[in-house]
């Protein structure tokens, strides 16, 4: 099985690093998503992400003809992602307020929203609408060295903010209120949590498809949360689970020949479920 | 501002969009001064607490705080109650130390600082323990606790007794009074209990409305202020001893 996996990696060895480097941002990124019970939120997010994607496509179906080829090209596609599912984060990060709408409530709207328009907006276009049931079912294969470059990158600022901001982070996830009366801003630093999922959800959503975003950004969390007594070491095991899984879902996705974003999603649910059932074990 | 003078509000207005809460606050605290807010809900307590902590910025008016507080790690802030996601693993350990963000200390300093909170507020030797396994009483102390790690020169409190059994709350009033009173610490304490705020206030703010009035205890602590502060017939009768009994006045009613 490990010999058929590394005969396969000079052929896809980016998709596989890729893979891993997105499980690994993810994964810290969840952490904040878990604690902060917002797991709807990372769904909602990477289904505005998709719809990002389907305007694109259509704006490049439109105009690309009439010289603006750029409207068709990678970057263009990303982008649109990235801004939206930053607009998507941002939407639907506000508190509960007395008198307003419930957080829930929003994310819901962002994501039924999301999830209808893109659909619509490729209807008419064949091509669009195979593309986004591509994004929407995942597929990690395909990816480049650029791709690689840039999710290095995330990974290393996923962590090194996770390094320096962990204890204020923590606050600002545990205790808002606390966090405000210490003099953090909890406004901005809320703003920029929500830009930074935004952005990390939009730029595997692109490479990875929207299961395996979904997936390693609140499973491996979860697993984590079963698993530690404090958040605090969350921030190391949930990347460890989400890499872990993510190196057993390409090994055995290659050998059984199965698609591995899915199988690594399902390795996942599994870890999840064995957590649980130790936590019960040991609280019983 | 003077040396001692650890707050101070000249004509101060705040509220919430265009709902002004307090209305023209003038108030004094200096160093070592033990205060407790007093008066009915909704009448401008938390949004002064609000106010001091820059949470809420004044409409008119100024409030200014010492120059030893510009870093915010002279003060501890106990809220009325921890929302925390009750399915989040944490430990009273790293619930305490959460108390330290933005103070520069090591690790040592922090495993000091964290056993000192810990042990002035009788929850000594527990931090290792699954901070959802403690009681209500328990939790609300490592609420004090964690406000108490910072070591600070100004604690502000917002009712943190209300979860407390007779015990715990006499032993967390206790332990403040002795910070007080050893380390000149200052205390903001806002509650509902009167019989706690005559027994231990060196200060009182009474909150009418919007308006404050503000003084020493022994001033403050009769009938006519807090009668108007209630809207109900308050009696206060002092002690020789000192003590000070605050009831109803029955005006021959029930009697």
């Amino acid at each position: 099985m490990i010999a058929d996996f590394f005969a396969s990696w000079e052929l896809f060895h980016h998709a596989y690093l890729v893979g891993w480097l997105l499980a690994f941002v993810l994964s810290v990124t969840g952490v904040i998503v878990v604690a902060r019970n917002q797991i709807f939120i990372g769904a909602a997010v990477s289904q505005a992400s998709t719809l990002g994607i389907a305007l694109a496509l259509w704006l490049g179906g439109m105009f690309a003809g009439h010289g603006l080829h750029w409207l068709a090209s990678a970057p263009f596609l990303s982008g649109m992602a990235v801004i939206f599912s930053v607009m998507g984060a941002l939407i639907t990060a506000g508190g509960d307020k007395a008198g307003r709408e419930s957080r829930e409530a929003v994310t819901g709207w962002v994501f039924l929203f999301s999830a209808s328009a893109s659909i619509l907006v490729v209807a008419r276009s064949p091509h669009g609408v195979e593309e986004i049931h591509k994004i929407v079912a995942s597929s990690i294969i395909g990816a480049t060295f650029a791709d690689f470059v840039l999710f290095l990158a995330a990974a290393v600022a996923a962590a090194g903010l996770a390094a320096v901001t962990h204890r204020r982070l923590l606050l600002l996830i545990m205790d808002p209120a606390m966090a405000a009366a210490v003099g953090m801003r909890t406004r901005l630093w809320g703003g920029a949590v929500s830009v930074w999922l935004g952005l990390v959800v939009g730029l595997s959503i692109r490479s990875s498809g929207m299961l395996y975003t979904f997936g390693c950004l609140v499973l491996p969390a979860l697993v984590a949360k079963n698993l530690c007594r404090e958040v605090r070491p969350m921030f190391l095991v949930s990347p460890l689970v989400g890499v872990g899984a993510g190196v057993a879902g390409f090994v055995l996705a290659n050998h059984y020949d199965y698609p591995p974003g899915q199988l690594t999603v399902v390795l996942l649910c599994l870890a999840l479920s064995a957590a649980w059932l130790r936590r019960r074990v040991r609280t019983s | 501002m003077e040396n001692d003078i650890v707050l101070s509000s000249k004509g101060l207005s705040a509220g919430y969009g265009d709902r002004a809460v307090l209305r023209d606050v003038s108030i004094e605290i200096r160093r070592g001064e033990f205060w407790f807010l007093l008066g009915p809900n909704g009448v401008g307590k938390t949004t002064f607490l609000k106010t001091v902590l820059a949470e809420l910025r004044p409409v008119t008016g100024e409030i200014s705080l010492h120059g030893e507080f510009a870093g915010r790690d002279a003060i501890g802030f106990v809220p009325q109650r921890c929302d925390i996601n009750p399915t989040l693993p944490t430990t009273v350990r790293e619930f305490v130390l959460l108390g330290l963000v933005g103070v520069r200390a090591g690790a040592a300093e922090r495993d000091e600082r964290l056993s000192w909170a810990l042990d002035k507020v009788a929850l000594g030797g527990m931090a290792d323990k699954d901070y959802w396994s403690l009681s209500g009483g328990q939790r609300q102390r490592a609420l004090v606790a964690r406000a108490l790690a910072r070591r600070p020169r100004l604690l502000i409190v917002d009712e943190p007794t209300s979860g407390l059994d007779l015990s715990a709350g006499y032993a967390f009033l206790k332990s403040l009074v002795l910070l007080n009173r050893a380390e000149r610490l200052t205390v903001l304490f806002v509650t509902h209990d009167l019989a706690v705020a005559a027994r231990y206030a060196s200060h009182i703010a009474l909150f009418l409305d919007g308006r404050v009035e503000a003084g020493p205890a022994a001033g403050m602590l009769n009938g006519e202020s807090l009668g108007r502060a209630y809207g109900i017939p308050v009696e206060v009768c002092r002690e020789t001893s000192g003590i000070v009994h605050i009831s109803l006045a029955m005006n021959g009613e029930g009697r």
